[in-house]
């Protein structure tokens, strides 16, 4: 499938004497699942930033501007090709080693219950992921069907439901922290990806989030435990990191949140 | 160990003088009656006037206050110092090579020789640091080794600094007095010159400047501000090397490229001594209120357009839970057998090692995992039964928060305590810089618990300094 | 190797601050000295209060004191920490800002500024009274002496060397002109021609504070004339204290930046306004439009070379 993303990220950031400094994470990688055809960024001092690989293996920019009372936008626009793999990644260079995400952070933690009954077990690593996915749905209940109200979040913030009487759902950062600290606490090494997801549904696209777990035969393989399902060709990833904190795709100082809006459609 | 006389450094046990001391104690028997005390009272006003002073974590902001300075050398022999620096260039290297590995393959972890946890679930980890390529591979360039002696031969090390050792202006500037104050007693004897260090340091960073910086790489020393309590050795150190002393607003990235504010506009800067901490280098990377750093600079450091120095993450090399692998690291990595000893370390969170030291706590040393500076440590034979029980609660409370070991019976030297000379317990930090080569500095800084039996040398703690001489064949 | 903005910012407002010191202990020297010689009832209190006005610091002083006493006035201009003028508060600040550029002063300018602030911190306030606060005042103006004479005996003519220079006379011009805009009408001229007892004493305090009263007896031989001083200490280039002469010598050190950095800047354009002003000026003219206005001008344009100098050498 080809898809063509419209992301555009606006914010206003306090004046002062010295410059606004950007850290960008929008670039996507190539791999397997997605090869990208064609990706602009589109930021005032974006042709003079600084070009690098962070420690997560995501393709960084910094990006430098006078620091001015106008509001700052920044548009990022492509087309990525994607591939159904079942959630496969396999083992692309350029990584880290798999070893680092057994690194604990405090978004990661997963209550001993979760865990419990996977300890010592015999079911093959995959399995194991398969049914610890559905455990976190169990746990943290599920979008409906029909279009949510739900804004999900990729920052981890508080999930608003836009109508008082809709339940208030967990952010899918929060699904997928909780399925990593439970792979985590199993000694699976699994990060936090953020990215774009193409829904069918009519409701608003946001900048979605799910993990990445690791085994030995297949490497990574994603699991979407919001959604519970691997990812598919409906899916971008973004960036990789061990939450999170370490995965957002923009941070500034001074410090501003963006805010965000997105489109993800078919490319003709 | 406990309970042994300390070695002293200065006399044999039959009342003999050793052979490294003989000038100094023909000197000092030669000294006129108040002949030490105007000495001190002169060095005082020497370090003053300089305002060679340091703040005091805790007191009154602003307070400072003149490091005290003994007027009587600690001396090492030429043979002595030699099994000790070849010690020392074991550990760096080995050192640096283990922060290689964890920051890329892993292959101490994977070979199960540390446990992984213990590396990665460290806070001095840093994972930001995976896959970078530092100039020349290495992370910990500037060094201080804190070492005690306890008998002729033995020595051990007790922590090695890797983050941003202090006190190397100490070193230098107790020299310099010592010169002034007894130039006499420097004719006697052929002491190994220290003078040399910042144009060694000098040479270091610019060794490890990045890629098409020039021949002659541009250095900043980045210090938090005049409020830190090192600012002096901030400044004097950039004195010393002609390098600029910038804060954090001082210098800034652009393009990924990294630039100081000069009176005439922007100018390149290549290489970064920094002398704050990882947490505050940069906002973008690491705490997002921090004031004191420069953002983006980490970021320009991925990029290769400048060297950090130290590399953010040596921490974990100087951790003192994986303290207690380092012979097991330079087996590893060197297949030798570390020169220089360990000081035994028991671990809390074993249950049976735990309740060995409780039992024993009047014994032994606590140590805070994350503690420095003398802060948050308590000497079992020096503390009150009350503090006792509450390193005993501290320890049931959080067993992985602390390090125990023997109180070791640190070496003595003879130290001028007010007209009269008397034997006090010292310490050593020698200096080591790592870049194109290892260079150690002949001396470093020894530090003397200036109150009667106490072990505590800190600064911070009442401990005073001394100049530390390596004689030369 | 080049120097960075804050380096240039804090070798500047050091200099500024010494010179401050300096200023307001002559300041209160005049106005203690005047305050014990006053026979009227209140007239010592008077003193004081005209020296405050002097200084532009009555208003704060109101604030925080009923009376206006020795005591008082000499506890607030000394050792008030909350005065941001206060001898202290000037102390501190160029010791802070000494320590800052440590490695661009050389030892004998360090030992001056260190040694200065360590003695004055040490003295407790309530130690110096009557005869001792004349010896401490007369003490902070040698120590200021003591660092200017480091200073010239010591640094390299380089840009450290301008941007110091630049701060004590911008400093000082700045002090001048306020003095006498405080005490502006008493130097108009006016249908007498003999001052009242009120004027000499203004006349004494102007004179003082500029620590031109016996200067001014060589270069004019002639009893105190409002006219003349105006004239010596706004005109006069012979005079170190005077605002030609305070803007020639800034002048002449922004030159020497522009020299060493290769351009003309900002900042050199405003001081060569500022010169103006004065070098084509005469008394009468002044008096013509307006001494006070003139005074108000002379330091709005005072202030624009700070302002501009900080932008063209890159201070924030």
């Amino acid at each position: 499938m080809r898809l063509a993303i419209d992301h555009r990220l606006t914010l206003t950031a306090p004046t002062g004497p010295f410059q606004s400094v950007f850290h960008l994470l929008l670039t996507p990688p190539g791999g397997p699942t997605q090869s990208v055809e064609r990706w602009d960024i589109d930021m005032a001092g974006f042709e003079t930033a600084g070009r690098f690989v962070d420690g997560f293996g995501n393709v960084a920019h910094l990006v430098n501007q006078p620091r001015s009372e106008d509001e700052v936008t920044i548009h990022v626009r492509g087309t990525v090709s994607t591939r159904d793999t079942h959630g496969v990644i396999g083992r692309p260079a350029g990584e880290p080693v798999p070893a680092l995400y057994r690194r604990l952070t405090t978004a990661t933690k997963a209550p001993p219950a979760l865990v419990a009954k996977f300890r010592g077990t015999k079911e093959s690593r995959v399995d194991v992921l398969h049914s610890l996915m559905a455990r976190v749905g169990d746990m943290l209940g599920l979008p409906d069907e029909t279009p949510a109200q739900t804004q999900m979040q990729a920052d981890g913030g508080q999930s608003q439901s836009q109508t008082t009487e809709q339940k208030t759902l967990p952010a899918a950062a929060d699904y997928a922290h909780l399925f990593i600290g439970a792979a985590r606490a199993l000694d699976i090494p699994a990060r936090f990806v953020t990215g774009y997801r193409l829904n069918e549904t009519n409701e608003p696209a946001v900048l979605h989030a799910w993990a990445e777990a690791f085994d030995d035969r297949l490497g990574w393989i994603g699991f979407d435990p919001q959604r519970q399902m691997c990812p598919t060709d409906a899916y971008v990833r973004l960036t990789v990191g061990l939450d999170a904190e370490t995965a957002t795709v923009l941070r500034t100082v001074p410090a501003a949140e963006p805010a965000q809006q997105l489109t993800v459609s078919r490319a003709e | 160990m406990g309970e042994t006389t300390p070695f002293d450094e200065m006399y044999n046990p039959d009342g003999t003088v050793r052979e490294p001391y003989r000038a100094l104690s023909e000197w000092l028997a030669e000294q006129p009656d108040r002949g030490l005390a105007l000495m001190q009272t002169d060095a005082e006003a020497i370090f003053r006037k300089l305002g060679i002073t340091f703040a005091v974590y805790g007191s009154e902001e602003g307070t400072e206050k003149v490091i005290p300075f003994d007027v009587i050398p600690r001396i090492i022999a030429a043979n002595e110092w030699r099994k000790l620096s070849k010690g020392i260039e074991q550990r760096v290297k080995a050192l640096n090579a283990f922060l290689y590995d964890v920051y890329h393959r892993q292959e101490i972890l994977k070979a199960g020789r540390i446990p992984e946890k213990l590396i990665l679930n460290n806070a001095a980890f840093c994972p930001q640091m995976m896959g970078l390529e530092p100039a020349r591979g290495v992370y910990a360039h500037i060094i201080g080794v804190d070492i005690v002696r306890v008998g002729v031969d033995e020595f051990y090390v007790l922590e090695d600094n890797l983050r941003t050792p202090s006190g190397v202006s100490y070193m230098l500037e107790d020299r310099e007095a010592m010169m002034l104050l007894a130039p006499d007693l420097f004719q006697r004897s052929k002491v190994a010159p220290v003078e040399n260090y910042p144009e060694n340091l000098r040479r270091t960073l610019q060794s490890v400047a990045p890629e098409g910086a020039g021949s002659n790489p541009v250095i900043a020393v980045l210090t938090p501000g005049i409020y830190n309590s090192a600012y002096f050795e901030h400044s004097f150190l950039a004195d010393q090397m002609g390098a600029a002393l910038c804060e954090g607003h001082d210098i800034f990235v652009d393009g990924g490229k990294v630039y100081m504010r000069t009176t005439t506009g922007p100018e390149r800067v290549d290489v970064i001594y920094r002398r704050i901490d990882d947490d505050y280098l940069d906002p973008l990377t690491f705490k997002p209120d921090s004031m004191l750093g420069v953002p983006g600079v980490f970021d320009a450091y991925r990029a290769g357009n400048v060297t950090l120095v130290n590399a953010p993450g040596t921490g974990i090399a100087d951790d003192k839970a994986v303290y207690t692998y380092v012979p097991e690291i330079i087996e590893f990595y060197l297949g030798e057998k570390a020169l220089l000893n360990n000081v035994p370390t028991y671990n809390c969170t074993d249950a049976d090692q735990r309740a060995w030291v409780l039992d024993n706590i009047g014994d032994l040393v606590v140590k805070e995992v994350h503690g420095s500076g003398g802060y948050g440590m308590m000497v079992g034979p020096t503390s009150t039964k009350a503090q006792h029980a509450e390193f005993k609660k501290k320890i049931l409370a959080r067993p992985d928060n602390y390090i125990v070991q023997p109180t070791l019976a640190l070496s003595t030297c003879p130290t001028h305590i007010s007209g009269d000379v008397a034997p006090r317990h010292v310490d050593l930090r020698p200096y080591v810089l790592v870049g194109d080569e290892v260079r150690i500095t002949p001396g470093g800084l020894t530090r003397v618990a200036l109150k009667k039996g106490s072990l505590v040398v800190n600064s911070s703690q009442g401990g005073g300094t001394k100049d530390t001489w390596v004689l030369e064949d | 190797m080049t120097m960075l903005g804050r380096t240039a910012q804090n070798l500047f407002w050091m200099s500024r601050y010494v010179e401050r010191a300096e200023n307001m202990a002559r300041l209160l020297e005049v106005g203690y000295r005047m305050s014990l010689t006053s026979r009227r009832e209140g007239g010592a209190s008077e003193h004081l209060v005209s020296m405050l006005q002097a200084a532009e610091m009555d208003e704060a002083f109101a604030a925080q004191h009923e009376v206006a006493d020795v005591d008082t006035v000499a506890h607030f201009m000394m050792f008030d920490p909350a005065n941001p003028s206060s001898v202290y508060s000037c102390l501190q600040a160029a010791r802070t800002n000494a320590r800052s550029v440590r490695t661009a002063l050389t030892t004998d300018m360090w030992e001056s500024m260190n040694g200065a602030w360590l003695e004055f911190s040490q003295i407790k306030p309530r130690d110096v009274r009557g005869a001792k606060l004349l010896g401490l005042l007369q003490w902070v103006r040698q120590r200021s002496h003591e660092f200017r004479g480091a200073l010239l005996g010591t640094i390299l003519r380089d840009d450290g060397f301008a941007f110091l220079q630049a701060g004590n006379f911008v400093e000082r011009a700045d002090n001048t002109a306020r003095i006498l805009d405080m005490k502006y009408y008493v130097l108009l001229p006016r249908s007498s021609l003999v001052g009242g007892e009120i004027d000499i004493q203004q006349w004494t305090l102007i004179l003082r504070a500029a620590s031109a009263h016996r200067a001014y007896g060589h270069v004019y031989h002639d009893r105190y004339k409002a006219h003349n001083i105006a004239d010596f200490l706004i005109l006069r280039p012979e005079m170190p204290r005077s605002l030609v002469y305070c803007a020639r010598f800034v002048q002449q050190n922004l030159d020497l930046l522009a020299k060493l950095y290769g351009r003309r800047e900002a900042c050199q354009d405003a001081i060569d306004d500022l010169l103006s002003m004065v070098e084509d000026s005469s008394m009468d003219k002044i008096f013509a439009h307006g001494l006070h206005e003139f005074l108000d001008e002379f330091i709005a344009r005072n202030n624009r070379v700070t302002d501009t100098l900080s932008a063209s050498y890159n201070f924030y």
